[in-house]
């Protein structure tokens, strides 16, 4: 306990905690002694793994948003949106609360997650001289909003299913709409298999304090 | 023995691997890793027989909240209803089945499974069913725990039948119905009872 001084790593303590139940671990042992799992004090490859996902969310973020994402059949009429021009549309009609809301959720947040990602995956791959801290709270931000582009799909669900009565009034989901579910699934698994003690690592011979 | 006495007082934070000494937290507080501000733990906040009652509550609720239409639209006579499940089925019969998928998961399968596994969980804990089978049950609903948790995003579609019913009140008249108000409430109770719900708590039940 004399050596516990205040920034400490668990690896050069012998510790490492139990990647599922989160209990403290001697390294030496290969099974956490309370729920069996497989201790890994760091996992190295998942730094590979991440850049792999991020980058083909990356690829199909330009699908999803230059094809159109529904189709509306109007009095026989047949109308393409792509999802920006869906909300351009809602901006016409004077519903500004719910194209922000939609902006936010499904242009701004995947942008975001993806710039955000790389900048983060790219400071423990090049070992970039950024703070630490704000990447952390850059990584819990992504983390917790990036659920919330699922909204776009779940309105597009909706709609499809109220709105079918042939000619006259027709919804229908368009191929943007896989390229986009891809993304956010891709970029969700991205941040999610990222084992972030690796920055922590890596930076470890700059200046740490921030 | 130094190792219990570590084992007890310290813990290391999991996103950056700190070693943190443990304290004791006055209730209500969170306790953050002084370095990279990830929660590391909080005041067990987690009644037992607390979380059982919102767990039944919640499945009252789940029936008719998936089976009740959510939204109801008339459109010049006809009238079209929907549930979540066949929204999801409608994007899936036109060939957008990973959409639909995600939808279905997220929204339907994620939650249930949410519900039940935390029943079974406090069924397991309540009745202290101590035999290796039910040890091993636990353990394994335990380490889903944080993925279902995550998959479930109630909030997010009571959101989008919002945004559904302001898109669509442009061209016909929307209805709320009974289906509507379920799913509100099951959205409700599954956040207090994710709110009463501590992994890092039931974690410790298991050792006892």
């Amino acid at each position: 306990m004399n050596n516990l001084n205040e920034k400490a790593q668990g690896k050069a303590m012998g510790l490492t905690a139990c990647p599922s139940c989160n209990k403290l671990n001697e390294i030496k042992y290969l099974r956490c002694s309370r729920c069996d799992t497989l201790l890994l004090v760091r996992d190295t490859s998942s730094l590979q793994k991440s850049w792999a996902l991020l980058i083909t969310a990356a690829i199909l973020l330009i699908p999803a948003n230059i094809y159109p994402i529904t189709m509306l059949t109007d009095r026989g009429r047949i109308r393409y949106d792509t999802i920006y021009t869906g909300i351009t549309h809602l901006v016409q009609s004077d519903m500004f609360p719910i194209a922000i809301i939609l902006f936010t959720a499904s242009i701004l947040v995947p942008l975001l997650k993806i710039v955000g990602l790389t900048i983060y995956l790219s400071a423990i791959s090049f070992r970039l001289p950024i703070s630490k801290k704000m990447l952390m709270v850059g990584f819990h931000i992504i983390e917790w909003i990036g659920r919330w582009s699922m909204l776009d799909l779940f309105v597009i669900s909706i709609t499809v299913a109220l709105v079918n009565m042939g000619q006259l009034l027709d919804a229908k989901a368009a191929p943007a709409a896989t390229a986009f579910a891809l993304v956010i699934l891709l970029t969700q698994m991205a941040a999610k298999v990222l084992d972030t003690r690796l920055l922590w690592d890596r930076l470890e011979s700059k200046d740490d304090t921030n | 023995m130094e190792r219990d006495c570590i084992d007890d007082c310290v813990i290391l934070c999991r996103s950056c691997d700190l070693v943190v000494r443990k304290r004791a937290l006055p209730s209500g507080a969170r306790a953050l890793c002084p370095r990279c501000d990830t929660v590391l733990y909080d005041t067990p906040y987690c009644s037992i027989n607390g979380m059982l009652a919102l767990c039944i509550t919640a499945l009252i609720f789940l029936a008719p909240a998936n089976f009740l239409p959510i939204l109801e639209l008339h459109f010049f006579g006809s009238v079209r209803t929907t549930t979540i499940a066949e929204g999801a089925m409608a994007v899936s019969q036109q060939g957008y089945w990973i959409v639909g998928l995600s939808v279905m998961l997220t929204a339907v399968i994620a939650p249930a499974l949410l519900i039940l596994s935390i029943l079974s969980q406090i069924l397991i804990i309540k009745y202290q069913l101590h035999n290796a089978f039910f040890r091993n049950v636990l353990k394994r609903l335990l380490a889903y725990q944080s993925i279902i948790s995550q998959l479930s995003m109630l909030e997010i579609y009571l959101i989008s039948i919002l945004v559904s019913v302001f898109n669509l009140s442009d061209f016909a008249d929307i209805f709320l119905g009974m289906g509507t108000f379920c799913f509100s409430m099951l959205f409700i109770v599954t956040l207090f009872l994710q709110r009463e719900y501590n992994l890092e708590h039931m974690w410790n039940m298991l050792d006892e």
